[in-house]
């Protein structure tokens, strides 16, 4: 493939800008009562959108995804793109321990593999119960109605003794022997995929760190092919929590640990088909693992698929495409994928005008005789 | 108050960043201020370890400002302060590591800062609550169908 530069179309670029911001304040003509969508409306009333911003940009800025969703006017792969280009402007100052999610401040937590589960199960905020009709009073909600919601709910609910943390599900099960032993790599260093390339093949750490910025939907997509068959993953939400995970960084002149801030993030662990030991041991069952920014559930389940999909594949090959890690891992980013999209509109006019010719040129000795 | 110094940035952070900075600049008002290292805005790397091997893995960055400084008096006192707080602010990493400084060597101004430390802390108190609210709100006890015991009545 080959690109030509082009020069001209300042203005109608310029133009093509301007058109875009009439479009997202033309609500405005002749409206008094118009305004502006405020910053922190975006970050509570559109939170999953919010939500699916910082995991796929890959930093934890609420506020600058909401930005980014104003600018954008809701395009989650813009508005994933431009708060990529933000941290690219920014010095790496600190990394933080690895961190371990049983600290985590929950706001919901199930398990599917167990009804009764230490600490208990909460349901927490979730619409999977809900039916999935249209809400029409909302479409006139009136502003004092709106207020009220949030205070009544809170003068309703009791007071809570609960504890600030709670016990992993796979542990217990690993305390029985049921699963497989933790990793011998366990306190190395894992691979940074904002630094380094991806060069087949790559460790897990570079799988998760893919995935857990990967687009939702992407993912979302190949877990898919192997739930409905393409994979034999078959698997069983032992946990799946959600809730804030306090940041630790050393104190600069204590060195003591602080907690510099929180994350929202969504956490799911899988219990998959068990399978023999190889060095002799017992049988375990085979383990998954997903965790992104934010609250979102169907992209941590579909990455805990897809992380067992991809030990099976590293370890007896790939027999499907979500087994196969350069496949998966290569396909999901959303900024990659929509870069790659949307180059096709850019103009092509001289490969296209090679082409032209080829075709007339082929066509010509095809009439001729042979 | 009784938080321990590592608790403090959680704390205080439970207040605005104005209210933060101008209180900074109250308590140094009679002081000398040093950068140990220079107020910086810049990103984190969260490391985390997976649930199901423990191998550690990056989630993500965030964003992350830092701030060491030392405080002098005109007695000759001196003190050291830092600050590592997840925020695209240098001048609150600035201002938290001063309010660090005269907290822990009790320099003038230090019972505004552990005032505004309670203070945030109740704030922060009152976040965790309600988390825990939501929790005990939806607690869940799912029954087998073949069996009588029905949660639906409990709160």
């Amino acid at each position: 493939m080959s690109y030509v530069a082009i020069k001209g179309g300042g203005q109608a670029i310029a133009g093509a800008a301007a058109v875009s911001e009439y479009l997202r304040t033309e609500e405005g003509l002749g409206n008094t009562g118009a305004e502006p969508l405020a910053i922190d409306a975006i970050l509570h009333q559109l939170r999953h959108l919010v939500d699916r911003v910082v995991s796929e940009g890959g930093v934890y800025h609420p506020r600058f995804a909401a930005l980014a969703i104003k600018q954008s006017m809701g395009d989650t792969l813009e508005a994933a793109f431009a708060l990529r280009a933000w941290r690219s402007t920014r010095p790496r100052l600190s990394e933080t321990p690895p961190l371990d999610t049983s600290r985590m401040r929950l706001i919901r937590r199930i398990s599917a593999a167990f009804k009764d589960i230490p600490g208990g199960q909460m349901l927490g905020p979730t619409p999977d119960y809900a039916l999935r009709l249209l809400r029409l009073e909302l479409m006139d909600e009136s502003p004092d109605a709106f207020r009220a919601v949030a205070r009544n709910w809170l003068e309703k609910c009791p007071e809570a003794e609960l504890p600030d943390t709670f016990p992993k599900v796979l542990d217990a099960l690993r305390a029985e022997g049921l699963l497989p032993p933790v990793s011998a790599t366990r306190g190395q260093t894992a691979f940074d995929i904002t630094r380094e390339p991806l060069v087949f093949p790559v460790p897990r750490s570079a799988q998760l760190a893919t995935m857990a910025r990967a687009e939702t939907g992407s993912l979302l997509a190949i877990a898919y092919s192997n739930m409905r068959g393409y994979g034999d993953v078959h698997p069983t939400v032992a946990e799946l929590r959600v809730g804030y995970l306090p940041v630790m960084l050393p104190h600069p002149v204590t060195g003591e640990f602080v907690e510099a801030g929180e994350v929202l993030i969504t956490e799911c662990e899988v219990v998959a088909m068990y399978e023999a030991d190889e060095a002799g041991g017992k049988p375990v069952f085979t383990i998954g693992y997903g965790a992104c920014f934010g609250h979102n559930e169907v992209k941590a389940i579909s990455m805990a698929i897809l992380d067992r999909a991809l030990q099976k594949g590293m370890k007896d090959g790939a027999n499907n495409p979500s087994e196969d890690p350069e496949f998966v891992l290569l396909h999901v980013d959303g900024v990659d994928s929509m870069g790659f999209a949307s180059h096709y509109k850019m103009p092509h006019y001289v490969t296209f005008q090679s082409d032209l010719d080829r075709l007339r040129t082929t066509q010509q000795k095809s009439g001729e005789p042979a | 108050m009784n938080l321990e110094r590592k608790d403090w940035i959680r704390a205080l952070t439970a207040h605005p960043a104005t209210v933060l900075n101008a209180l900074a600049e109250d308590v140094t008002a009679g002081c000398d201020v040093k950068f140990k290292s220079l107020p910086q805005a810049g990103l984190g790397l969260l490391t985390l370890t997976d649930g199901a091997f423990h191998e550690p893995y990056y989630l993500g960055e965030f964003p992350l400002s830092a701030c060491s400084i030392e405080l002098s008096l005109s007695d000759g006192r001196q003190a050291a302060g830092g600050a590592q707080v997840m925020a695209d602010d240098a001048e609150l990493a600035r201002s938290l590591a001063i309010l660090d400084a005269v907290l822990a060597a009790r320099f003038p101004g230090w019972e505004r800062v552990s005032a505004h430390i309670e203070s945030g802390a109740s704030r922060r108190a009152e976040e965790d609550r309600r988390r825990r609210v939501m929790l005990a709100a939806t607690r869940v006890d799912f029954a087998m169908l073949n069996n009588a015991e029905d949660d639906d009545d409990e709160c």
